[in-house]
């Protein structure tokens, strides 16, 4: 059950990918969906579980791109990990918060994928350092508010979940 | 799995893509590696869904919008032939004043009589004669018999021989068509270059008469072959002709005659042939 799930997450983010790049060619400077998502997979508080779905995410997010197989892959996996062990760590309930987490964990990503970019790539085509701090925050700050939205809706859903459940066994305990 | 081992595993996994990754950099540009082939044959067919999607998105926007302009162009049209219609109206009111008028002086005017369609089926643009070739079918067509298309004039019959008829085109170098300016009433002669270029001219036009670019010009009726009023060509140039007496006027044909693939002829009662010879010296 839960490896369908996170199938179909990952399958979700594919697609939102694809669309949104369709509708908006520069949404990949501007957002990135694979990240949110294993983010909010590693927040659960499973490392295994976030390091394969991190890798997964960042491998498929390689493929689509034009750069060499195995940079974003490192990145989030790397990222992923740590949001699971810091969510082993500590308890985050609002919405706020795993939106500073994602944002936070979206820069760590950012910094990583610029460092391995410099010291592996034999001609990196990266931005001048002011234009790829503000691309970076920016990304980062989409992609927390997206996590939050993402966060807030699933904790809706499930209240509402709860609460057809329970009314479902008061009925089943009257008759 | 505990956490030791996982971390392990990460370990694994974050140095084997180090190495994979330094190991594209120092390749370059070489082929495609046995990863990056799974990963396009991975997220290739989502992609190509995606994009047949908003394909088909798009193609049913276009069809809204060819609606929409269809709609659009429905008014215009249905505007337009409201227009027409009163204009037609103002026409017909004019023409039965004008019967009225010939009616009370007597004045015959020449019936424009039925047209035929025949089909061309040779047409010779390129020799130095410009004919056409057309099939009438049991019904012959006469000599001189007026040519038309739903442009203007096209020219005459030459020769009759059965079911075909032999259509001297107006552009060719023989052929000549009293010509009338539409705006002045100025009458001339309208001659064939036989050129691709210059294909028309209009001839023995006064300096004094006033001829501008773009008039239009339409057959005369006093050449005894063609009736009054069928379009030949607009004013393409005028060259006030320097100490001559006429304008150089150069006509673009009204009708595209390179296209034309059916022509009418006009069912028109033309000037007996004899009235048309030169009264000899002896009987005035």
């Amino acid at each position: 059950m839960r490896a369908a799930r996170l199938s179909a997450g990952l399958a979700l983010a594919l697609l939102v990918h694809l669309m949104g790049t369709r509708l908006f060619p520069s949404l990949p400077e501007r957002l990135d969906v694979f990240l949110v998502v294993a983010l909010l997979n590693g927040l659960e508080g499973s490392s295994l579980s976030a390091l394969l779905y991190g890798l997964a995410a960042g491998l498929i997010q390689d493929s689509l791109g034009n750069g060499p197989i195995g940079l974003h892959g490192f990145a989030d996996t790397v990222v992923a990990y740590g949001a699971a062990r810091l969510a082993q760590r500590l308890v985050i309930q609002r919405a706020a918060g795993v939106g500073s987490v994602v944002a936070f964990a979206a820069l760590v990503q950012q910094a990583i994928l610029t460092a391995m970019a410099f010291l592996l790539l034999p001609s990196p085509s990266l931005p001048a350092p002011p234009g790829i701090l503000v691309q970076a925050v920016a990304k980062a700050l989409a992609c927390g508010v997206l996590a939050m939205v993402i966060y807030a809706a699933e904790g809706r859903w499930r209240r509402l979940n709860e609460t057809r459940r329970r009314g479902r066994m008061g009925r089943l305990r009257l008759e | 799995m505990d956490e030791r081992r996982t971390g392990y595993l990460l370990l694994l996994v974050l140095v084997s893509q180090l190495v994979f990754v330094a190991v594209q950099g120092a390749r370059g540009g070489g082929g495609p590696t046995y990863l990056e082939r799974l990963g396009l044959r991975l997220v290739g067919p989502p992609a190509r869904a995606v994009a047949s999607a908003a394909h088909g998105v798009a193609a049913g926007r276009q069809q809204l919008r060819l609606q929409r302009g269809l709609l659009e162009e429905n008014r215009r049209l249905r505007e337009q032939v409201e227009a027409l219609e009163l204009r037609l109206l103002r026409l017909e009111d004019m023409a039965g004043e004008m019967h009225r008028l010939g009616s009370a002086v007597r004045y015959a005017t020449p019936l424009l009589g039925q047209i035929r369609a025949v089909d061309v089926v040779y047409a010779d643009y390129t020799s130095w004669l410009r004919t056409l070739l057309v099939y009438t079918g049991r019904e012959p067509a006469a000599v001189n018999q007026p040519v038309l298309a739903p442009a203007g004039l096209v020219g005459r019959v030459v020769t009759v021989s059965g079911p075909y008829a032999k259509v001297q085109l107006i552009t060719d170098r023989a052929a000549s068509v009293g010509g009338m300016i539409t705006r002045n009433r100025r009458q001339g002669v309208v001659r064939g270059s036989g050129q691709e270029g210059a294909a028309l001219s209009l001839e023995y036009v006064p300096l004094s008469a006033d001829v501008r670019l773009g008039d239009q010009v339409l057959t005369a009726g006093i050449d005894g072959v063609y009736p009054r009023g069928i379009p030949v060509g607009t004013v393409a140039a005028v060259d006030a002709g320097g100490g001559q007496m006429f304008h150089r006027i150069r006509l673009a044909p009204a009708v595209d005659l390179g296209s034309l693939d059916q022509v009418y002829l006009l069912e028109h009662a033309a000037v007996p042939q004899e009235l048309l010879k030169p009264v000899p010296r002896s009987a005035r």
